[in-house]
């Protein structure tokens, strides 16, 4: 489903990423972890085309992305068959719930909007906020507001979905619903790739640890194998 | 600003003559300066526009720091009558008389004798007799004034005249003929607005006329004057001695022969003027009516032409947010060729007073063809005005919205377009509600500037109503109170939006 193969990216002057090669396959959750700084999300980034890279190829979802500019048409298609969850959550505040839902089926996909609204409930009912739909962002908390986020990346019905440190801006109280939410996913079959900081959550779903550290791919392996090995 | 920049003791200096000028005017309008002051002095102040044009004050194109025109010789022999040597003050014509008692001793500026005038003002000795003289261009199928009764092929004739002058009381009086009358504030615009045939005719005195002639080759008299009178010499009302050694000095002028060569100089045939002046009648004063009549009378007329200030406030600040939000949108996320077009608009646009942009979109662009109705081009003008203030507002707005905004919207598969028209703008409008409605009360009460180009909206129609009535502070006190009651509703609104962020913001902090 993705295959990156030696993905090279500099940011003022500073090499992020060096020969990153890795590939996860239909249906399998990989997760990212290592160091801050190791490149972690600026690779997650990559694979939507939110950051340009120097050197390398990416192909996800049937689609491929090169080195330099992506042209915008491209990366249009590339994002329709990738979702994306970040860490500030990044609803529209000026939006409800269902709203934050439906509005890129409505207007990238065209869904007509009572079609739109009965599946975007569905969705919030998934994540556990069905009867939160009509309420503003500002209201709800942040557990809440990241499993409402979740629910609009699955509106486009992606075939990946990219986490950014989904947890890090919640208690733990709080990222529990949420890796709930992400487990079960992940148990329906959903590609992913998930940056996180979190072992326990490595160990519970994921296929695959890869390990960055200095923008290279110092381990990876199943969880088992990594995360014991790495002590930690 | 610039003084500021240039130290402490130019700003202090600056200060000095703000402070020494605030005195002058507060001292000044508490007497007006009768014949003593004058001749302690030892200068005669003397009120005229010299936008007005020749003959009587102009700018000598020749030397263009002196002025030149009959009035400012007349102006000059009459001082040395007096003892005294003579100061020009500008002021813009049709008002003229207010300048009055404050900044000018007496007005010579063609002001024609009228009933309401030696009610409100001492006016002296007729000086110079004129008559009306319609004009038009030369294809034009007017052939006399009478032609004016039976509309035009366009409707009723679209006829200038200069505000406040005999000629456009006489043609707002002439319910019987089929002219649209438009008020401009100086004669040579009123021309030039002939001769780009925004206008059918004019209608002015027929020695600015033909002084005029040479310049306006494409112009022509038609028909014989009519409606003549005489100019007059205005002094403040408690200046009776004053007003007494000018009626002397001009007298002096006449019988000496003096006036009769100062009019020949300026070929304005000095012996038929001398014959018309003898025989010139005494304008009497018009009675003064009552409070509760005048109010009653203006009233109409002051609400509809509130109509008019609301009429160009709504239609143009609509415009003008949306030409704001779309050169903010082009500045941050336009092609990049696009952009410093879009900054130079907005440069030009905020460092160049409203009222010259009104000038070129009413004034210039008929010389290039391109003839808008006055009320277009205000409505026009403002928007764009504003437009460049609302696009600075909005950039900041746009600005404001966090950067995870952006990126949340492109990762979810849309177009940067879908993504600003979506989730960025929207955002952004909440954010600048308060500043975007605090300058709509601005652009309000901006939109007097737009009488410079013939609309009548509610300032204009309040100074012509109170120089012909000669109740300036009681029609004041009715328009301000009509202002007022047009933006308390939008204040009231203003904050009402303020409290309605407030409390989204308090939300989402809780």
């Amino acid at each position: 489903m993705i295959e990156v193969d030696s993905l090279a990216a500099v940011r003022a002057g500073n090499r992020i990423l060096d020969a990153v090669t890795l590939a996860v396959a239909e249906g399998t959750v990989t997760t990212l972890v290592g160091p801050s700084g190791g490149g972690k999300s600026t690779l997650l980034r990559c694979l939507n085309g939110l950051e340009t890279f120097a050197a390398g190829r990416v192909m996800i979802a049937g689609h491929q992305l090169v080195a330099g500019d992506h042209p915008p048409r491209a990366l249009e298609r590339v994002r329709r068959d990738v979702g994306m969850v970040f860490q500030g959550f990044n609803l529209f505040p000026h939006l409800s719930a269902i709203d934050n839902v439906t509005l890129a089926p409505r207007i990238v996909r065209g869904v007509p909007p009572s079609e739109a609204r009965g599946r975007g409930l569905k969705l919030l009912d998934r994540v556990g906020l069905a009867r939160f739909a009509d309420a503003r962002p500002a209201t709800l908390s942040g557990g809440q507001q990241q499993r409402v986020a979740i629910a609009r990346s699955l509106a486009m019905e992606p075939r990946v979905m990219l986490f950014d440190e989904p947890t890090s801006a919640l208690d733990p109280q709080m990222s529990a619903e949420v890796l709930d939410v992400i487990v079960e996913l992940a148990r329906g079959g959903q590609t992913m790739v998930v940056v996180t900081h979190d072992h326990g959550f490595a160990r519970r779903a994921a296929t695959q640890v890869v390990e960055l550290v200095a923008g290279r791919v110092h381990r990876a392996g199943p969880p088992a194998e990594i995360l014991t090995a790495a002590g930690r | 600003m610039t003084g500021g920049r240039r130290g402490e003791r130019c700003g202090w200096r600056w200060w000095r003559a703000v402070a020494a000028c605030w005195f002058g005017l507060i001292t000044a309008a508490a007497t007006a300066a009768e014949l003593d002051d004058v001749r302690a002095r030892g200068e005669l102040v003397w009120g005229a526009d010299q936008e007005g044009g020749g003959p009587h004050v102009y700018v000598d194109p020749e030397s263009p720091t002196r002025l030149a025109g009959f009035e400012v010789d007349l102006a000059d022999m009459l001082a040395a009558e007096l003892g005294v040597k003579a100061r020009f003050q500008q002021g813009q014509w049709d008002r003229l008389p207010l300048l009055l008692g404050r900044a000018a001793d007496c007005v010579i500026n063609g002001i024609e004798s009228t009933p309401e005038r030696a009610r409100d003002w001492r006016c002296s000795r007729p000086y110079f007799a004129y008559a009306l003289q319609l004009v038009a261009r030369r294809d034009s199928p007017l052939d006399s004034p009478e032609a004016l009764a039976k509309e035009g092929p366009r409707g009723p004739w679209r006829v200038g005249v200069l505000t406040g002058s005999a000629a456009e009381i006489e043609m707002r009086r002439r319910t019987d003929l089929a002219v649209e009358v438009v008020g401009y504030d100086g004669t040579v615009d009123c021309l030039e607005q002939l001769r780009g045939r925004v206008l059918d005719a004019v209608v002015m005195d027929d020695c600015i006329a033909s002084f005029n002639a040479d310049r306006f080759g494409e112009l022509r008299g038609i028909g014989r004057p009519f409606a003549g009178g005489t100019y007059t010499i205005l002094t403040a009302p408690d200046t009776p001695r004053l007003s007494a050694a000018i009626d002397e000095a001009l007298g002096k002028m006449i019988t000496d022969g003096r006036l009769k060569a100062l009019y020949d100089r300026w070929d304005l045939a000095g012996r038929q003027q001398m014959l018309l002046l003898r025989d010139a009648a005494e304008v009497p004063p018009a009675q003064r009516g009552s409070l509760a009549d005048l109010i009653r009378g203006a009233l109409p007329l002051l609400l509809r032409s509130a109509g008019m200030t609301i009429l160009l406030s709504v239609a143009s600040f609509p415009l003008a947010i949306l030409i704001g939000l779309a050169v903010a949108v082009g500045r941050l996320h336009g092609p990049a060729w696009l952009r410093p077009f879009l900054a130079g608009y907005v440069e030009i646009l905020r460092g160049t007073p409203l009222m010259l942009q009104l000038y070129a979109l009413f004034f210039l662009l008929p010389k290039v063809g391109l003839a808008l109705p006055a009320l277009v081009a205000a409505i026009l003008g403002l928007a764009m005005n504003y437009s460049a203030y609302e696009s600075e507002i909005y950039r900041a707005g746009l600005k404001a919205v966090p950067a995870g905004q952006f990126e949340a919207a492109l990762a979810l598969g849309m177009t940067k377009w879908q993504s600003l028209r979506h989730v960025l703008v929207p955002q952004a409008v909440r954010i600048v509600m308060p500043p975007v409605t605090s300058d709509f009360i601005a652009l309000f009460k901006d939109t007097s500037v737009c009488s410079a180009i013939t609309v009548i909206e509610l300032t204009k129609r309040y100074s012509v109503l109170a120089l012909s009535t000669g109740r300036i502070a009681e029609l004041a006190v009715v328009t301000a109170l009509l202002y007022l009651a047009m933006s308390w509703p939008l204040s009231l609104l203003s904050r009402w939006f303020e409290r309605r962020l407030e409390r989204r913001s308090e939300r989402s902090q809780a």
